[in-house]
Order: structure tokens, then sequence, then C-alpha cells
């Protein structure tokens, strides 16, 4: 079947453009062509999934020279690492869609306009096979949140400009380090190997770095991705942007854009930039866990639903960044799969969350809800299954996620697995309480149980079918993606465990490259830390 | 078989989806009918598996169905797949059997309650997971079995959820539950790390090979299992959740925190005893972590007050005494103190429903009394259980308790402690088993009892919370206007008569040197057990005469106290008060618990809060409302949000240029 992504990624902004210019012909007219836009991805996205060849590497690429002397591809592709994720930015931007429909709001072109950029501006990361490219998209992508948070957001105007500018300050440091590392890495490749300059990462993976230059570019690549996620201790723009965004635009806020730093750092980082990331494995996987801990505390102190949601991202967030800094396959393979699960849960989370405060009067407090079980059986039950979900009880598919990620850990460096599985019973406090203190006790001063309405399951069911669809079969992402991300962890591999015979050859050679486990300051035993793989 | 074994564990499932998916259309006792049916059908599925296992030859009874892959990648191989074993299946039979008992007696005591159809959705999917955890037939699928029981016994604890007593209780139980699944899930990584399967068989088969030379990393393995054993189980220091547990109604309290998921530990040891067998130590915390539990327990159950929390103690005490026996080696013996227990404990708490029922919701000793004219039925079982429980021959819970007993002696050494601790409980069993029974049906009639034997039900006028006196909420509490009690209702008669029955005549199954049906039925599954049984016939008549004697002997030391001289226990009280204040408060478990994980946690976030969330977040000292952003006028920030639109702007007009370029050029 051919695909050709560049429909794909740019049919929702195109549509969406379209419906902002026909908004004076009234509302109905605008949601109709950005909805098109939104169900075209969606479809290719399906489509994707189902066409995708198992066992080959990267398909459907389209690759054209941008810009000649810049060495600028404006190239795509989909492989193991991305093609989930391409999934999950499409259903997650459909249900997005289809819960903005519900309630009225000025300025509607405008509105759909932004979702519609984002969109696009999200897929395009994702896709993107050149080093530029994804850069580009990667900054676009806060924009159409900048404006729909300034336009449409929650809360007082002044303090959503506040919140928002905060945002932008942390996002744009990062962001200029990353543009500063990414043409550095490019230019070094290139000066390196005498080839021309390319930013295509195929290209830029035939080259290895000396160590000096990938630890610093490698730093401000962390630096970019670590804001976006956020993690600990970089989420300081994270409540407030979370309390200024509106809730339809936070649920794939969070439960896409995060992703694509996690994504970015299985796509750039360990592959292209091995070394550091073996030199810098302690101290990102030390990041992670403090970010899973403290993410945890902090989600079971604080009593504002959406704020212990954003807070169990961050711990969630951790777990990803812990799987793939175990730099083993079965860590790698979970935080893939994570990413998926934790959009998959967060955003139906954002909908009930929401959904809980229109029935307690408005209010996001857990002090002001309660007690709407009796009435709404459906609605708690959806409840339900995504708050297990999202505690990753056994039996989900992000139960798999974890076990795969701490599994990694535990094979690279056990007193870090034993640690972080803290933040597995830590998960079930928080989320459990946000469950019972919006759904069971006493019934709330100002409380009004009703269940669904036909509009709520329309966003919700769907979502929850996804959930309950991956928790029985997991393996379907799972095997989609095992080639890819065995190869992009395969470089770090190299130097963590090298094959025997290489080993012993490289030991006098260089010395340096021995590999030493950060923590004792002694050569890795491969045959010691190897776990279950060969 | 292939198809009887998976309906077996699929029936309940569907009958929870079933009884979910039409709870509006479902009315009077509908719903109670067709879960209870599911099971009876899933039941006679496990005795059909059961016979097809007998066909075979002893070397084929262990079966594997694989139904689809799961998670098999980068090294893992999950797959969705059953083992169907003696173990498995004896387990499939007690809990279908005992389940389907448990569902027709709530018919009738759940009916007036609202939550009707919700109840019965819930008690399938919790025999749905139970089964789960039974059959699993590899790691994976078995910490999925063990979650999801936890997840069941939390949505049911928590069943009256507009009770904070019973929200508190179901978060505790599952936060402890979660703890277990993470030793469980630990365990597994240290065990997969040297056997690379998740797979039972396959792991234990190349146990003995993959684990040469590393026995350190077995143990930790084996030790981190019990951890997940412990919690489910509980045992201390992981108990302290079933207490709490007695929230739920009460023929959740009979299902599950009495004859099925609690018992999962022991399964879980019996199951993995190929891998603790070469790791001996960890089989020895085990058996001393049992033997402790099972007197502490006992010691809590001879002063606490209400009703439900006394027989919770006792269940604690005599799972106890299982995991110090399948920890000894004592497989088949545990595992038939399970099966016993499951018919006389369940029962027990069958009949303590029917006397709350009569209470009108009280469950405190203190006001019970004299029940024994009023409610013959329901005494007959409480006689018939206490019996049982108490290890009074012939009834089941003698031949169970002194075989588990008899093996420890057998095995010598450091274990005639346990062997000692074992006897010494069972004298407290016998007396706070009939310290309550005692105390309920004896003594002057309570205004309750009186009422009652003039052919009226007692119903109160206001209900009340019974733990913390809080007016119950009208529409989830306890069941309704209406409250039932055996005497008056047939399905909790019938099924309370065959446990009764069962409790009696369970026994015969393994009556030293007459019978030995378990022993038979077992042996492929234990085939490869190392631990040699030696016969000694002198201490097993010991052990007998022994059990006999302290159990008649607790029983008479109780009727002394709280029947022949009431004021007995006071003047005891006295004498030896701090003791009283330890036991009265459990032993300071909670109160440990609590300074140790649950207030350095929440001072934790409170201290962020207050320190790096405050600096970093609000902004002393990046960005925010107060922060440098602040600080340094609003004029910076104006022309920083002017300049970031114009740019924005340029940008979203490039792009869109060179996106219609590639679309037409596409």
């Amino acid at each position: 079947m051919t695909i050709h992504l560049s429909l794909m990624l740019w049919a929702p902004a195109a549509f969406a453009l379209l419906g902002a210019l026909f908004s004076g012909g009234g509302r109905t007219i605008t949601r109709a062509i950005a909805g098109v836009g939104t169900l075209i991805a969606l479809g290719y996205a399906i489509a994707l999934v189902v066409d995708y060849k198992s066992g080959g590497g990267q398909q459907y690429v389209t690759d054209r020279m941008w810009i000649r002397e810049l060495g600028i591809h404006y190239k795509l592709g989909v492989d193991g690492l991305n093609l989930f994720l391409i999934l999950l930015t499409s259903v997650l931007f459909t249900a997005t869609t289809l819960w903005s429909l519900q309630d009225d709001r000025a300025r509607e072109g405008t509105y759909w306009l932004h979702l519609g950029l984002g969109h696009t501006f999200v897929l395009g990361a994702l896709m993107a096979q050149d080093l530029a490219l994804f850069v580009a998209f990667f900054d676009l992508m806060l924009i159409p949140f900048f404006f729909l948070s300034l336009g449409w957001g929650d809360g007082p105007r002044a303090e959503r400009a506040a919140a928002v500018t905060k945002l932008v300050i942390y996002t744009l440091v990062g962001s200029l380090l990353m543009l500063t590392a990414a043409i550095a890495l490019a230019v070094l490749s290139a000066s390196q190997s005498g080839n021309d300059l390319s930013f295509a990462f195929s290209d830029l993976q035939q080259v290895t770095l000396t160590k000096g230059s990938q630890e610093w570019i490698f730093l401000c690549f962390a630096a970019a991705f670590l804001v976006k996620m956020p993690s600990f201790p970089f989420h300081g723009w994270m409540p407030d942007g979370y309390r200024s965004l509106p809730l339809p635009v936070l649920a794939v806020f969070s439960g896409v854009l995060s992703k694509v730093a996690a994504y970015g750092f299985l796509r750039i980082v360990v592959p292209l930039l091995p070394d550091a990331a073996v030199h810098f494995q302690t101290l990102m996987l030390l990041i992670a866990l403090a970010s899973v801990l403290y993410g945890s505390v902090m989600a079971f102190t604080t009593t504002n639903a959406r704020i212990i949601l954003g807070y169990s991202s961050l711990a969630q967030l951790g777990f990803i960044v812990l799987g793939v800094f175990s730099l083993t396959e079965q860590g790698a393979q979970g935080a893939i799969l994570q990413s998926v699960n934790h959009g998959l849960v967060v955003a139906p989370a954002f909908f009930l969350v929401g959904a809980a405060a229109k029935r307690a009067g408005g209010s996001e407090d857990i002090r002001d809800m309660g007690g709407i079980a009796f009435r709404a059986p459906i609605l708690t039950v959806l409840f339900l299954i995504v708050a297990m979900a999202n505690l990753a009880i056994p039996g989900s598919s992000n139960f798999v996620g974890e076990f795969l990620i701490l599994l990694g850990v535990f094979n690279a460096k056990l007193a870090i697995a034993c640690i972080a599985f803290t933040g597995v019973a830590l998960a079930a406090v928080y989320t459990l309480r946000l469950f019972i203190r919006a759904m069971h006790n006493r019934v709330g001063q100002r409380v009004d149980s009703r269940d669904l309405s036909l509009g709520d399951a329309l966003v919700l069911v769907p979502l929850v079918a996804c959930i309950l669809g991956l928790a029985l079969y997991p393996q379907l992402a799972l095997k989609k993606g095992e080639r890819t991300v065995k190869g992009s962890v395969a470089a770090a591999r190299q130097i963590t465990h090298p094959p025997k015979a290489a080993a012993a050859a490289r030991v006098p050679a260089g010395g340096q490259t021995v590999p030493l486990d950060p923590t004792t300051g002694q050569p890795v035993d491969p045959s010691a830390t190897g776990g279950t793989t060969p | 078989m292939q198809t009887t074994a998976w309906l077996v564990l699929g029936l309940p499932l569907l009958g929870s989806i079933l009884i979910g998916l039409l709870h509006k259309v479902l009315k009077g006792k509908a719903a109670g009918y067709l879960g209870t049916l599911v099971l009876l059908a899933s039941f006679v599925c496990a005795v059909l598996t059961l016979l097809s296992l007998q066909d075979r030859s002893a070397e084929e009874r262990q079966v594997v169905f694989v139904a689809w892959d799961y998670a098999k990648s980068v090294g893992l191989d999950a797959q969705v797949s059953i083992l169907i074993d003696p173990l498995s299946l004896l387990m499939m039979c007690v809990v279908t059997g005992v389940s389907t008992l448990i569902h027709l007696y709530s018919i009738a005591y759940m009916v007036s309650d609202r939550g009707y159809n919700r109840f019965f959705a819930y008690l399938n999917f919790f025999v749905f997971s139970m089964l789960l955890l039974v059959m699993a037939a590899n790691f994976l699928l078995l910490i999925v079995g063990w979650a999801f029981v936890g997840a069941a016994s939390y949505l049911l604890i928590s069943f009256w959820f507009r009770r904070t007593t019973a929200t508190s209780a179901g978060i505790k139980a599952f936060v402890i539950n979660v703890v277990g699944d993470v030793g469980l899930t630990l365990g597994t990584f240290f065990i997969i790390k040297h056997s690379g399967s998740l797979d039972f068989l396959t792991t234990f088969k190349g146990a003995a090979k993959s684990f040469d030379g590393s026995n350190a990393d077995l143990t930790a393995g084996c030790i981190l299992l019990l951890v997940g054993a412990f919690a489910k189980s509980a045992q201390i220091p992981f108990h302290t959740w079933l207490p709490d547990a007695m929230e739920g109604p009460t023929p959740v309290s009979s299902l599950i925190h009495a004859a099925t998921m609690v018992t999962a530990g022991v399964y879980l040891i019996a199951r993995m005893h190929p891998l603790f067998e070469l790791a001996p130590s960890a089989g020895d915390v085990g058996a001393i972590v049992g033997a402790v539990t099972l007197l502490v327990a006992g010691t809590i159950g001879l002063v606490v007050t209400d009703l439900k929390r006394v027989i919770a103690y006792s269940t604690m005490s005599q799972i106890g005494y299982m995991i110090m026996g399948v920890s000894s080696g004592a497989y088949v013996a545990g595992l038939f103190h399970l099966m016993t227990h499951a018919f006389f404990k369940a029962l027990l708490f069958m009949a303590a429903g029917s006397v709350i029922g009569a209470m009108a919701g009280n469950q405190d000793l203190n006001r019970m009394g004299g029940f024994r004219k009023a409610m013959p039925f329901t005494f007959g079982c409480f006689v018939i259980g206490g019996l049982a429980l108490s290890g009074i021959p012939p009834f089941s819970g003698f031949f169970s308790k002194d075989e588990i007993l008899l093996v420890i002696g057998e095995r010598g050494g450091w274990h005639w402690a346990l062997y000692v601790a074992g006897y010494v409980g069972a004298f407290l069993t016998a007396v706070y088993t009939w310290r309550m029974i005692f105390r309920a049906f004896f003594g002057a009639a309570v205004p309750e009892a009186v009422e009652l034997e003039g052919g009226h039900l007692h119903h109160a006028e206001v209900h009340t919370n019974p733990n913390g006196g809080e007016v119950e909420d009208t529409d989830v509490g306890f069941p309704g206007p209406e409250h039932h009690i055996a005497e008056r209702a047939g399905e909790m008669k019938g099924a309370m008569s065959v446990l009764a029955l069962l409790a009696v005549v369970g026994g015969f199954l393994q009556i030293p040197k007459v019978t030995s049906v378990l022993d038979d039925f077992l042996e492929p599954t234990f085939a490869d057990s190392t631990i040699q049984h030696s016969s000694n016939d002198g201490l097993l008549v010991v052990g007998l005469v022994l059990g006999a004697v302290l159990g008649l002997a607790g029983i008479a030391l109780a009727y002394r106290v709280w029947v022949q001289k009431p004021g007995t226990s006071a003047v005891v009280l006295e004498r030896f008060k701090p003791l009283h204040t330890l036991f009265v408060n459990k032993w300071f478990f909670d109160e440990g618990i609590d300074l140790v994980f649950v207030r350095p946690g929440a001072w934790l976030g409170r201290a962020s809060r207050n320190s790096f969330e405050r600096l970093f977040v609000n902004g002393t000292l990046i960005g925010g409302s107060t922060g440098i952003v602040r600080a340094s006028s609003s004029a910076v920030r104006a022309i920083q949000t002017g300049l970031l639109r114009s740019y924005t702007a340029l940008l979203l007009l490039g792009l869109t240029v060179v996106g219609v370029y590639f679309l037409v050029s596409a």
C-alpha cells in the first residue's frame, strides 16, 4: 500500500486553515472542515499500523532535499519507534476534537486552526527523519498551545499570561540549547567524516563523534527534552502551565507533547551519542528516579485534581526516562510502550477530572468532590478502569511497559530498580486517593450526581476501549516495534556489553573505551548484567 | 479438557460482564441467580476437567494450554496460558465450589441492598481473578491474577463506599497488596535473570541447573516472593489490612477474606516449591513468620470485641499454620488445611452474618448475648464451625491441623519450636473461638434476641456505622431497610447446611493410616519434592491426642470464664493490664507503620511543597507571579510576548507556504 506521509502530516493543518478562512460560514462548517482534517490523519494512522511490516525497518519514506546548501532534508519516515506514537497522536487529537465540540467558545475558527496546527506539528516532530526538521517541528509545537492557553485557557487572563510566559521561557532556553547542539552535531559529523553537510538521521548515524563533543551535545539535548517532558527539577512551568490550559487541550498536551521528548531520547540521543549516553547513564537514571519519587510524593499531597494528574505524569515520565537510560532493549521497548500507554490513560483521566469537576459545581479541588458513584455508575466504572491503568495494575498494558522498564533497569543497575519500585506502590496511593475522593465517600456540598451523557461517552468510551484492547494484547505494540527499538540502543549496548572478543581487543588499544560501571568504577561484566538477552 | 478448563476461567468473567452490562435490566434476585448459576457451571467444568485429568497417566498430569502471545519480545516469553495439574485443579474446585455456595448465600443476604447488581458483578469478577491466579502457567499471568484479586478485594471492601471507614480500609488493603505485588515482581526478576523464562514448568525443570552457584539470587527471589505471599495472606508485618477489611459486607469476608484470596500465599509457596527447596533459608523465613503470626493473631483474637474481627484474626492465625506448613515441606498437609479451613471459616462468617442481621448491623460482642434459643440453626452452624476450628475430633480441622504439625515435628531440630508454637496456638484458638460463641449465644438474652424469639426481627431506627458511629447513608450502606437471617432465608440456610456438612466430613479425606485421597491426588505435582517424610507413629499418636486434649481444654476454660463465672474475665484483665493493652492495641502494628511510612511520606510532600515548589515553581527563583519575571517589571514581559507573537506569526506563514508546496507536489 502506498501511503503518503506528507498528505497525512499536512491534512489537519490545511483543513483547519480552510475552516478558519470559512469561519464566516457558521460554526458547523468550521467544525466539520476541521474535523475532516483530523479524521484523515486518524485514518492514515490506523492504516499505517495495519500495513506496517513488523520485520522491516523504516517504511513509507519521503525524502527530498529541502535546503541543499545546509544539507537539510524534508525526510519523513515511519518505523517501530514512532509508529504507535503517531497513532496515539491522532487518536488523542481526535478525542480532543470531539470533546471540544461539546462547548461553545469564542473565535472558534482560530481555535480549530491552532488545534489543527498543533496536530500537524506534533506529527511532524514524530515523523521527521532529519535533525533540522525535527528541531523545527519540536519548537513549532509550542506555538499553537501558547495561543490556545492564552486565548481559551482556564483562570484569569493575567495568570494565564504569566504561566504561559514561564512556559515559553523554560522551553525557549531548552530549545536554543538544542538548536545549537543540532547544528554542532551535523557540522562536527560532516567535518569528521569529510562528507557534505547533512542533517538526515541516516547520514548522522554513519559517524560517531569523539567523546568530548558527544558529551556537551548530549547535555544540550537532554536539557531541552527534560524541560519539555517535564522532569524533576525542570518542571517549574508545569503546575501553572497545566492550570492555565483548557482541559481538552491539556489532555493532548500532556498525552502527546511530553512523549515527543521521550521519543527524542530514543531517536536522537541514544543512537547518535552512544558514548555520552553511557557516560551520563547514572546521572540520567538518578534524575528520572528523582522525578518518580518527587512526582509521587507531590501527587498525594496536592488537592487540585488536575495538578495531581500533572505530578502523576511527572512520575510516569520518570519511569519512561528510566527505561531509556537503562540502555537495554527491554528498557527501551518498555519506554516506547509506556509512552503510548501513558498518553492513552492521561487523556481520559483529564476528561474524567473535567466531568467530576462539572458535577462538583466547577471546582477541581478533590475536597469539593465525592459520592457520585451511586448515581453515575457508568462514569465510575470508566474512571475505575482509567485509574487502574494509571497505577499500572498488572493486567494493564501499563504494567507490561513498567515491567519491561524495570526489568531493563534491574539488569543495568539493581539498586536503582529497587528504589524505583517505591514509585509503583506510591502510584497506587495517589491514584486511588483521587478516585476515592472524586467518586466515593460522602456526597460533596455542591455535588450534583449525573451519569455520562452521550457526548461524554463518545469521547470516553473509545479511549477506554483502546486501553482495554491494548491490555489484552500488548504484543501488538511490542511486535511491531521490536526491531527498531533494538537498533536504537544497539550502539550503546555495544559499549556497555561489548562482545567478548572485541572487548579483549579494545582494552590495550584505548583504555578509556572499556565500559566502567559508574557506581563502582569497575569494568562491567557482561555476563553478570546480561539478563535474559544473550 | 481444553474447552472445559478455559470455561472454568471464562464463565465467571462472562457473568461479571453480563451483570455489569445488564445492571439496569436485572430486577429482584435475577442478578444473584445469574451469578450463582454461572459459578455452578464453572464448578461443574472444574470437576469435568478433574475427571479428564485423572484419565491420564500420572506423568502426564501437568498440561499447559496457550491462548495467545501476551508479551513475547526482547527476551520475555509471556503468553496467556493456563497450567492444569492436580494442584491447580484442587484450588479450582475449592474456589468455584465455595464461591458458588457463598453466592447462593448472598442472593438472600444482600437482597435489600441497593447495590445488589454491582455486588454480584464484583463478586463474579473476583472469582475470575482468583481462578486466573491459580490457573496461570507463568509468572506474568500469576502477577496479573494476584493484582486482580487485590483490586476486587479493594472494590468489595469499599462496597459501602459512603462510609469513610470503608474507603480508607479499602485503600489500605490495596496499597499493602501492591507492596506484595512489587515483592512478587521483583522476585520474578531475580528468578528470570537466571532461568530466562517466565514459564513455570520450564523454570522449575531447569531450576537446579540455572541456579547452580547463584543461590544468593535465588534466596533473594524467594524471599521477595514471600513478601507477596505475606501481603496477600495477611502475615506479619503485612497483616494490618485484614481486620480493617471486615468493613466489607459479610459474604465478602467469607469468600475473599477467609476462604479463598487470603490463602493465595499458601498456594504460591506450594506452587514454587521446586525453587523454595533449592533455597531452604527462604523456606525457614516463611515458617518462622507463619509461627509468629499464628501466635500474635491468636492473642489479639482473645481480646477483640468485634464479632467479625475475631474471626478475621482467627483467619490470620490459621493461615499462619498453612504458611508454616508449606514453608517446611508439608505441602499436602498445608493445602489440606487450606481446604478444610475454607469450609469451616466460610461457615463461621456466614453464621456471623446471620447474627449481625439479627442485630440490625451491630457487630459488637459486648452488645450480644443469649441468641441460642432465637437462632437455633445459626447456633448449630456456629458450634460445628467452632468445633472444626478448635480441632476437636472428628471434625475436619482436627485432621488437617495435626497433619501439618506432624510433618513439622518429623523435621526435628529447631522445627520443634514451631511444633510447640502450633500447639500453643491450638489452645488459644479453642479459647477465643468459644469465647465468641459463649458471649453471643449464652448468657442473658439481649433485647434483639428477645424480640426475635417473639417472632419479630429487630430494626434499627437510624442505621449507624458500627465502626465510628456516623449515621449511615440511605443509598449505600448495611443492607437496606430489611436484614436477613439464616432461619428465614432458604438460600442462606441451604448454603450453610452444605458447608456445615463439609466442615464435619471434609477431614475424612486424609485420616492418618486410613485414607490418603489428597496425598495420592497431589502426588504428580509434588513428585519432585526432595523433602522426605519419615513416618513416626509415636509422634502421630502424641500429636492427635495432644491436639484433641488442648482443644477440649480451651473450650472448658472458655466455658468457665464466660459462662460459669462471667466476672472472671474482668478480674483477669485487671491482673494482666499491660498484656491486655498490648493485645487490644493489636501489638501496635498500625501505629508503627504509621510512624515509619505514612507520616514521613506526608511530611516529605509538605516539605517539598514548602521548599522546592515555593522556590522554583511559584517562583522566588524562577518565573511565576512573584519571582524574577515580576521583579523585572511587566514591561519586559510585554516586549517578550510581543516579540514572540510576531516571530511566531512569521514562522506560521513560512510553514504554511512550505506545507502547501509539498501538498501540491506530493
